[in-house]
């Protein structure tokens, strides 16, 4: 039990911040705002947990570093996950410089191989390395190779709903729960009450639950599969005033992926 | 015989394949990369200042010829300006020095001359059962950063320990048994069976720890590195047959990254011996980095007044991979910006108390260039491992890929 939720703990905030982010059930998009009015916290982030339920998804993605300097990095992958988030596979295919090279995520990324092809070496990467930016980026393995539920990780408390990027939002405070490692301490996220997508997320220092980290913003939703997804997210990083864009350039859902994708031996390929 | 006959042809055939039938492919389906890099080496040895020039271009071809047939090769143009001989006796103490026959001195100068090869070209056959390798391809074993017990196929340079390895002739079939676990089986050929490299190797997974279990048999060569042969052209060769019988892990224990990697070693004539190495690893939160690996070989000489000439030669030209016996590895690395990261690396010499400092700097300076740069104090006394005598230096690269 104990497991499972360090299994878990890692993973909401990487779920959003993911861009492999698979996102599921649109059950919930029935829900009406004046229903809502009555929702709590809790029940809030249930609707978003089952809205971002993974499945399976291979996507095609694009990350853009803005560096202080001004200097773009871009990056060009592909990624496939499955079981909720559990199970993530990225390979690099831009630029020349980190061609081939892929990274395994297990456990929602408490187990991390590297694969780096220019020595044909597999690297097991022990947990303090999902703290490691991805490719110098504002995501770090723990972002993006996380599955989960935020319901595990974090109690919520809901605020007074704001209106956010221009869409009408329920506000959610999530605090860490004590029994859980994930690396911030707190987050706020606005959900768009039409259907329960978070559209901001703000994540806070791991030991000090008023030092503002990172936002991720979310935008051009688009239903892909019947499943809303945002083909835009950009993470901000205030300690280090960068900011990396994610863009989705193909995503497909519920793609069928064998178990064996997810191994050393696939990561070589 | 008739195995050996099989390589001479594949290597052969690999070649045309390379040449010829992948440029008839439609062009989209073969992926043409790699990189050129710029490396300027400078060493101040005594009273004198060495400085070395090398300009590599390497061109990685790679195609899928189908679902389960992919190809992959590489060529390698390499030219050196400079000081283009290297006489290793500079680097040695006069109480060494002193020992040698005059009418071998000459066989200590390592030249560095121009050259192109196929590092690499090799067939791989996947189907779910399993995959098969077949041509010249990159052998990597163990789980170390710097040294590598269980690898006898490569001998990571200490002071870059990343940069790639040279490829192989070698047949290697891979069969994995359930999701986690994959038995390989790799055939090196030399000139007769009994001369040919194989190995075997389990690995697997329990709980948090990845384990590999290996056995290995191959012709090692070590040199009399103080009797040259019959033609006077080269140093007396003493080949015999090397047994292994190696283990390794990779894990976590408290938060920190751990490893381990043994290999016990039966040799046909000189002494038995084995290795270890062990190390750790941790990532703050402020993002620095930090690593330690500990290394025994029992080849090296736990005392440094008994470093023979062949020691220090079989160290340089990677017959085996310390003179001393114990060291210990020290790696820290920061991100001081988002496109620099420093670091400061040092190997220190248990067994003679020398010490080598590495501080680095990587710096990514465009989207494909990257240019990597070390110093490197040796500051030992003579004779030892690391001595200041060895001279002390400098490395930069500059790397732009494609």
């Amino acid at each position: 039990m104990k497991e499972k939720s360090k299994q878990s703990k890692i993973s909401r905030v990487k779920l959003f911040s993911s861009i492999v982010i698979i996102l599921s059930a649109s059950s919930v998009l029935t829900a009406s705002s004046s229903s809502g009015q009555d929702l709590t916290g809790e029940e809030i982030i249930q609707k978003v947990d089952d809205l971002l339920t993974t499945q399976t998804a291979h996507a095609k993605m694009k990350m853009t570093i803005e560096t202080t300097s001004g200097q773009k990095r871009t990056f060009v992958y592909e990624s496939w996950t499955k079981d909720e988030g559990e199970k993530n596979l990225i390979r690099y295919l831009e630029p020349s410089r980190v061609k081939d090279q892929a990274v395994l995520m297990l456990n929602n990324a408490n187990d991390i191989w590297m694969f780096f092809p220019r020595t044909q070496r597999v690297r097991k990467l022990a947990t303090h390395a999902k703290k490691q930016k991805m490719q110098g980026s504002d995501f770090s393995y723990e972002d993006m190779g996380s599955g989960g539920e935020f319901k595990e990780d974090f109690e919520a408390k809901r605020l007074e709903d704001e209106e956010k990027e221009g869409r009408d939002c329920y506000k959610v405070e999530l605090n860490r729960k004590p029994d859980s490692d994930i690396s911030y301490s707190r987050l706020l996220i606005w959900v768009i009450k039409e259907n329960y997508y978070p559209i901001v997320i703000k994540y806070y220092d791991e030991k000090d639950p008023t030092y503002l980290q990172k936002t991720l913003t979310q935008s051009n939703i688009e239903v892909i599969d019947g499943i809303p997804t945002a083909k835009n997210m950009v993470m901000r990083n205030l300690n280090d005033q960068t900011q990396t864009v994610m863009e989705i350039i193909d995503i497909e859902y519920d793609v069928e992926l064998d178990d064996s994708l997810f191994t050393e031996r696939s990561l070589k390929r | 015989m008739k195995k050996q006959l099989l390589f001479i042809p594949l290597t052969t055939f690999l070649s045309f394949l390379f040449l010829f039938l992948a440029p008839l492919k439609a062009q989209a389906e073969v992926d043409l990369f790699g990189y050129y890099e710029s490396q300027i080496m400078g060493a101040k040895v005594k009273s004198d200042f060495y400085q070395l020039f090398a300009n590599k271009l390497r061109v990685d071809l790679k195609s899928d010829l189908s679902p389960n047939v992919s190809f992959g090769a590489n060529f390698d143009f390499i030219t050196y300006h400079g000081k283009k001989q290297w006489n290793i006796l500079d680097f040695l103490s006069s109480e060494i020095t002193s020992k040698i026959p005059d009418s071998v001195k000459p066989l200590y100068v390592i030249p560095f001359s121009d050259r192109s090869f196929l590092d690499n070209a090799y067939l791989r056959l996947s189907f779910k059962p399993f995959d098969l390798t077949l041509g010249k391809q990159q052998i990597s074993l163990g789980t170390g950063y710097v040294w590598n017990p269980m690898d006898v196929f490569n001998i990571k340079d200490i002071l870059d320990p990343t940069y790639e390895q040279p490829g192989h002739n070698a047949i290697r079939l891979d069969v994995p048994i359930g999701l986690a676990s994959t038995v390989t089986a790799l055939y090196s050929p030399g000139d007769e069976w009994k001369d040919s490299a194989k190995m075997l190797q389990f690995k697997s997974r329990i709980s948090r720890f990845d384990l590999a279990v290996i056995g290995i048999e191959r012709i090692w060569r070590f040199h009399d590195y103080t009797v040259s042969d019959s033609s006077q052209m080269s140093f007396q060769e003493l080949p015999e047959k090397r047994q292994l019988l190696g283990a390794s892990t990779a894990g976590q224990l408290l938060g920190l990254g751990v490893w381990a990697e043994f290999a016990y070693n039966w040799m046909e004539q000189t002494d038995d011996f084995y290795e270890l190495a062990a190390g750790t690893d941790y990532t703050f939160d402020s993002q620095t980095y930090f690593l330690i690996e500990y290394y025994r070989n029992t080849l090296g000489k736990s005392d440094y007044r008994d470093y023979d000439v062949n020691d220090w030669m079989r160290n340089f030209t990677q017959e085996q991979k310390a003179v001393s016996r114990d060291q210990i590895y020290f790696l820290l690395q920061h991100p001081a910006t988002d496109l620099m990261t420093v670091g400061m690396s040092t190997i220190y010499s248990i067994s003679d108390h020398s010490l080598a400092l590495v501080p680095t700097v990587m710096y990514s300076f465009s989207q494909n260039v990257d240019i990597y740069a070390y110093l490197n104090w040796n500051v030992g006394e003579e004779g030892k491992y690391f001595a200041k005598t060895m001279g002390n230096g400098g490395f930069v690269r500059v790397r732009i890929y494609f």
